[in-house]
């Protein structure tokens, strides 16, 4: 224990220094606390009375952390969460030693988003009461190498966990349930809603099964309200209706898995929803930023799962928009941009909306748009690809950003000069 | 041009694992650009198809588990395959389909995947995965793609390759070589995806599948192919 309120100290010291020299510096304080303590996140947790939460998958981490931690923070709990972008163990460890106070953690729950590869080895320090499995999909295969050894890790983490709220609707992810009885809960959509939520296995034609039991949240209803929507779940306590500020079938889905999740934590879903309703987007995750009198739509893109979704809204959007999608391949993105080939751009052909292609690989994406039969210009500038986006919009009209992860960042230095990404998402 | 020029896609389902896909899009675009009608035969494990129908036949990379899956349908077209190809028809075998067009592939996990021998080659599994962005310099231009394997793939001597690595890794790390070409058949690791990328390439792939047909050389339309150099000249520079 000396030991790790040793580690709490030295960490601490070591935020307070990097700040003071002028860097963010999320992961420091977590890898000089492992350093001196290497178990300092299993005996910080185990000071959590409620227990951890941990939300991983593909897509939509981010954003169902931050729809289980509002609920549980709207219905009086103290919640610990890491940051975005910290979801790796010293990102955890970071958290942890920031709310830690002699040697014990000053909350009653912690909600951490965990990346998919990181989670085999976090999930059994973590023992999560709740652990939300989004989707599995391919993504980056450069770092994350083949999809079913992401598969595997994931399972090594489910089987270290209490309950398991589990995509039913995603082949892979429904595996992952396989034998653990009560110890998986299920949400999923009606079938309508179902056909357009693709998963990686009907992208790439397996045609596996899904999980075709008892669903404990369904998706019965998501219509697109404003840059919301509305959305209907029933679960076994009843059913919800709320309006998210959140576009997107994907985004829905995320809402039913984070309340199939608060549920699983002694919260009425029904009464804990109406805090859904007041949380906006996470920074790139349908976020409306106002930039020179328009309205800036970002929408984070990492894989081709995640582009058909971006491209689904586009497609439901009825205004003429202009559109630019931003392709970096900085590590953090994937080195590796064939996955824009994946993408099914041929259903932009025909749209009302103008496009341009930027970031690192501009010519990458231009060359996507160029194949797929959509019209595109090509600027490789950022400042300059948005003024040229922004100027092609009257004002008050309403322009899309599409960037990839590293690109998002840029963006996010001339949008909102001078925030970091964790005072955005905070 | 009276029938269409048909594409197989080989495996779609399975032998997909990134961006492969854009190689029957590039051939697709190419041709309608041109004027060429274009049909595209989605070939999976226990579908009948007659190769020498094909004007050329895609296949992809995928994981392990999926070549293993694939493995058992591939032995079972080893002489329709080998008859096309002796025929002439136009094959690209990208990465994973490209080791099991080799004589066998050893996994890193020690199990063997045996291929159909169209090149003299055999892939051995393991050690450090080699990533990224990779320069060859071809008979058709210089060739640029993404390459992701961890397999090593040697050459029989006399087995000619696509072409000499100048940035990347290649075959195996150490010979110099990427990539191995027998008649009109050509494999690689290059992800990319390697066509659209690569126009030279596509063009090659077009101009021997209509020699196939007519018999004679096929002059083929010249098309603005700026985007594509910018695209590769693009990835050529990055890691």
């Amino acid at each position: 224990m000396l030991r790790t309120r040793c580690a709490v100290a030295v960490a601490r010291l070591a935020r307070f220094a990097s700040r003071l020299v002028g860097r963010g510096g999320t992961a420091l304080p977590g890898l000089v606390a492992l350093r001196i303590d290497p178990a300092v996140i299993e005996r910080l947790v185990a000071s959590l009375p409620g227990g951890v939460v941990v939300v991983t998958g593909t897509n939509g981490k981010t954003t169902t952390s931050k729809m289980i931690a509002t609920m549980l923070t709207g219905s009086g709990r103290r919640v610990l969460a890491n940051r975005t972008g910290s979801n790796l163990a010293r990102g955890v460890a970071a958290a942890l030693v920031g709310a830690a106070r002699r040697g014990r953690v000053s909350a009653d729950v912690a909600v951490f988003e965990i990346d998919e590869a990181a989670v085999r080895h976090l999930g059994p320090l973590l023992r999560p009461r709740v652990i939300v499995v989004t989707n599995l999909a391919r993504d980056q295969l450069d770092r994350y190498g083949e999809l079913e050894t992401t598969a595997r890790h994931v399972a090594a983490a489910v089987s270290a966990s209490g309950v398991a709220v589990l995509a039913a609707d995603d082949p892979i992810v429904a595996r992952l349930g396989q034998g653990r009885g009560a110890g998986s809960v299920w949400f999923g959509g009606e079938p309508a809603i179902r056909a357009r939520m693709p998963d990686d296995r009907s992208l790439y034609g397996h045609g596996e099964p899904r999980f075709d039991g008892r669903l404990d949240a369904v998706l019965n209803e998501t219509t697109a309200d404003g840059d919301g929507q509305i959305i209907r779940v029933a679960l076994d306590s009843g059913e919800v209706t709320v309006r998210l500020q959140v576009p997107g079938v994907y985004n829905a889905y995320n809402a039913a898995a984070a309340l199939l999740a608060v549920a699983q934590l002694g919260l009425d879903p029904v009464g804990a929803a109406t805090h859904l309703a007041a949380m906006p987007a996470a920074f790139g995750r349908g976020q409306v930023v106002e930039y020179r009198d328009r309205r800036v739509r970002v929408i984070l893109v990492k894989n081709p799962a995640g582009l058909n979704q971006a491209i689904g809204l586009l497609r439901a959007e009825p205004a003429a928009c202009p559109v630019l999608v931003a392709i970096n391949d900085n590590v953090a993105d994937g080195r590796d941009v064939s996955w824009l080939w994946d993408a099914s751009v041929e259903a932009l052909a025909g749209t009302p909306h103008r496009f341009g292609a930027s970031g690192i690989r501009a010519a990458d994406m231009a060359l996507r748009f160029k194949y797929a039969g959509v019209q595109a210009w090509m600027e490789t500038d950022d400042r300059r690809s948005l003024d040229r986006v922004v100027d092609d919009a009257p004002p008050g009209a309403t322009v899309y950003l599409i960037p990839t992860y590293t690109a998002l960042l840029s963006y996010l230095e001339i949008l909102l000069p001078g925030k970091r990404p964790e005072e955005v998402w905070a | 041009m009276t029938a269409p020029f048909v594409v197989a896609h080989l495996y779609r389902r399975r032998m997909n694992i990134y961006g492969d896909t854009g190689n029957v899009t590039a051939l697709r675009r190419r041709l309608e650009w041109r004027g060429i009608a274009i049909r595209v035969v989605s070939v999976d494990e226990g579908d009948r198809f007659d190769f020498e129908e094909a004007d050329v036949v895609v296949a992809g990379g995928g994981e392990d588990s999926s070549q293993l899956a694939i493995a058992d349908d591939l032995v079972a077209r080893t002489d329709a395959i080998h008859r096309a190809v002796g025929a002439g028809v136009v094959f690209l075998t990208v990465c994973g389909t490209y080791q099991l067009f080799g004589r066998r592939f050893v996994t890193s996990g020690g199990s063997e995947i045996p291929g159909i021998g169209v090149f003299a080659a055999e892939t051995i599994g393991g050690g450090t995965r080699m990533i990224g962005n990779v320069v060859v310099d071809s008979p058709w231009g210089s060739l640029v793609g993404f390459e992701n394997h961890s397999g090593r793939t040697r050459l029989d001597t006399g087995q000619v390759s696509l072409g000499k690595v100048r940035r990347g890794f290649g075959n195996d790390d150490s010979s110099g070589e990427e990539g191995a070409v027998v008649g009109n058949c050509f494999g690689t690791y290059l992800h990319g995806s390697v066509l659209p990328k690569n126009p030279g390439l596509a063009d090659e792939l077009i101009r021997r599948a209509l020699y196939r047909r007519t018999g004679s050389d096929v002059a083929l339309a010249p098309l603005d192919d700026a985007v594509e150099a910018r695209a590769a000249a693009a990835a050529a520079n990055r890691p």
